[in-house]
């Protein structure tokens, strides 16, 4: 009979209706919390119980009567016709960005670091960090010829001992690597009116560390919170995969001071997050 | 926070401003398009059509009734902000700078640049608030500054004064009855790009190419308040709730090429207004911040850019439960 083969070989459209059928219950309860509890079957084939919880709660603003009133205003000129509500065209929703309040201002954070300057040599000189520039006690990127030596590694051990005699000028030295050949953009050019911001963004770039060994629903809020209780964070990098927008694994967070940096660095590094186990280390300098 | 980013220019913004309720934002550009916006949802109102030039300064008056707008076509135009009519069209010799309604409503400045042989000037036109009546094309008087020519203006408390800002950093202030200039001063080095007054008119902020913002007290020209930046600054606001000033600027927009995104400083900075130290600093501009407003109820604040973007900022709680640690 052909109602017989309809029933052993049913359809593929059957089958996604079979699905939506599962039961799907709904009730409010007194407080205005509406629950939906539905059973779903999930990609591996396996039925599961999904209850949601939603609670509406309406919010009164009182507005000005006049704004209230324009409110209601019709739309002109270019948006001549177009219905109520933003438009995607002209209005989108930017990225979540923080505006973190701080009596340490950028001033303070120069105070800081002057009156915590002696404190801090004699913290680097226990730990005997050596810079892989100039075999001075600081970190590399702390190193006064970073910029000049680091495209000349092999200039640097031949420079080492004059520059451990003379007092750091880094003048003739920003001559020298003129000349290697390398191409150097106008604005810093020697003789070209330097810009102000040059210290300014090395400090940025030495208070960045690098986290890596994230998992890939790692989001930029998240790593945001876990590093915000380390001090004032200036910037927080989360890369992510162009196609998929799922992160790739590691992010950068630049905090205001050093110290925080650091102590972040310390804290953080082998820390279980999310089932792994997070290392952290100094970003490298961009330049 | 996440801001909400209206796009509705094709070139960089020259001017935005709230309205005194706050609700509508105006925002102006190169491209000869105004736009009107609602504040709350960044939802756009509708735009005003009519300039031949790049518009560079907009104004609305006190009601929200009529909105002036000043263009490089050489010509003042008068709007109805509910339709986007244009009302009356003021020519001039050449393109108009700043404009202002006076505190009453029965006036506005308009800055007139100096160029192809015609000195700069200040006009004082008469306004009917009255949507439907006919508006006088005759100015009720025309102030003519000496030296290097103005290029901010506004009015001061109770329409008594005129404030303006100078090319050579100059502030001058002039008694707009007779065109008599009544004190002068020199605080800036740069050029002075923004000039804001508060709420009540009694003090200003002004913006400076040198780099640094000050206050001053309108009526004696007294300086307040500086705050020293490390960019040159095209715009600083007033925030109301909290005692902040916010400065915006960077990089000029030809300089922008030869380095690296990080030294353009297109932040918008929090400096606190009393102790003119800076306090945070919100980004997300790709070019240099050519305007900034403050919502009127200080709860949100905009800032337009070089890139076209205006971008509206409502705060967080935190911003409000904020205290300076050394004045608690």
């Amino acid at each position: 009979m052909p109602s017989d083969d309809i029933s052993v070989k049913p359809s593929w459209a059957d089958e996604v209706d079979e699905f939506d059928l599962l039961p799907l219950e709904t009730f409010t309860d007194e407080n205005g919390i509406k629950t939906i509890i539905e059973i779903k079957t999930n990609d591996d084939g396996k039925k599961v119980k999904v209850t949601r919880k939603i609670k509406k709660t309406l919010i009164t603003e009182y507005v000005n009567k006049a704004a209230a009133e324009r409110k209601k205003w019709v739309k002109f000129g270019d948006e001549r016709g177009k219905k109520v509500g933003p438009d995607l065209s002209t209005t989108s929703i930017g990225e979540q960005i923080y505006l973190k309040l701080s009596s340490t201002g950028k001033q303070h954070t120069e105070n800081v670091e002057d009156h915590d300057a002696s404190k801090k040599k004699q913290l680097l000189l226990g730990k005997k960090i050596l810079c892989r520039m100039c075999k001075g006690d600081h970190f590399t990127t702390k190193c006064p010829y970073k910029d000049t030596l680091q495209p000349l590694e092999e200039l640097s051990t031949a420079l080492q001992e004059t520059t451990k005699e003379t007092q750091p000028s880094t003048e003739p030295i920003q001559a020298d690597s003129s000349t290697t050949g390398k191409y150097v953009p106008p604005g810093m050019r020697i003789g070209s009116t330097k810009p102000s911001g040059d210290s300014y963004k090395e400090r940025r770039d030495d208070s960045t560390i690098r986290v890596t060994n994230l998992s890939e629903d790692t989001t930029d809020s998240d790593i945001h919170e876990l590093f915000c209780r380390f001090g004032s964070i200036s910037r927080v990098y989360l890369a992510r995969d162009r196609e998929t927008n799922v992160c790739k694994g590691f992010a950068f967070v630049s905090f205001a001071l050093r110290d925080d940096a650091s102590k972040a660095l310390q804290a953080i590094n082998g820390y279980g997050y999310d089932n792994l186990i997070l290392r952290v280390e100094w970003a490298k300098s961009s330049t | 926070m996440r801001p909400i980013l209206l796009q509705g220019h094709t070139r960089s913004l020259t001017q935005i401003k709230y309205n005194r309720e706050g609700d509508l934002l105006f925002s102006v550009s190169k491209d000869q398009i105004v736009n009107a916006w609602y504040s709350h949802n960044g939802e756009r109102l509708g735009t005003y059509n009519g300039h031949v030039g790049a518009i560079w300064s907009v104004d609305v008056n006190s009601m929200s009734t009529l909105l002036i707008t000043g263009s490089a076509d050489n010509s003042a135009k008068l709007w109805n902000i509910q339709t986007g009519k244009c009302l009356h069209t003021w020519e001039f010799k050449t393109a108009v700078k700043r404009v202002a309604f006076s505190e009453d409503d029965t006036m506005a400045l308009a800055v007139t640049e100096q160029r192809m042989g015609y000195p700069g000037t200040i006009v004082i036109l008469s306004i009917n608030s009255d949507i439907e009546a006919q508006q006088s094309d005759e100015p009720i008087t025309i102030i003519r500054p000496e030296g290097p020519k103005a290029m901010v203006a506004d009015w001061g408390n109770i329409n008594k004064y005129i404030i303006t800002g100078h090319e050579d950093g100059s502030i001058a202030l002039y008694n707009w009855k007779d065109g008599e200039k009544l004190n002068s001063i020199h605080p800036h080095t740069g050029e002075i790009t923004d000039l804001q007054v508060s709420e009540d008119r009694t003090y200003f902020i002004t913006a400076s190419k040198d780099k640094s913002a000050q206050i001053f007290e309108s009526n004696t020209l007294m300086p307040l308040k500086k705050y020293v930046t490390d960019a040159p600054l095209n715009s600083a606001s007033i925030t109301p709730i909290q005692e902040f000033v916010i400065l915006g600027g960077g990089q000029d927009a030809m300089q922008v090429t030869t380095t690296t995104m990080r030294q353009g400083k297109f932040e918008c900075r929090f400096w606190h207004r009393i102790l003119e130290e800076e306090v945070g600093r919100v980004k997300g501009h790709f070019g240099p911040i050519n305007t900034i407003a403050v919502h009127p109820d200080g709860k949100s604040f905009s800032s337009g850019g070089e890139d076209g973007y205006v971008r509206v900022h409502h705060f967080d709680n935190d911003y409000f439960k904020f205290k300076y640690p050394e004045l608690s």
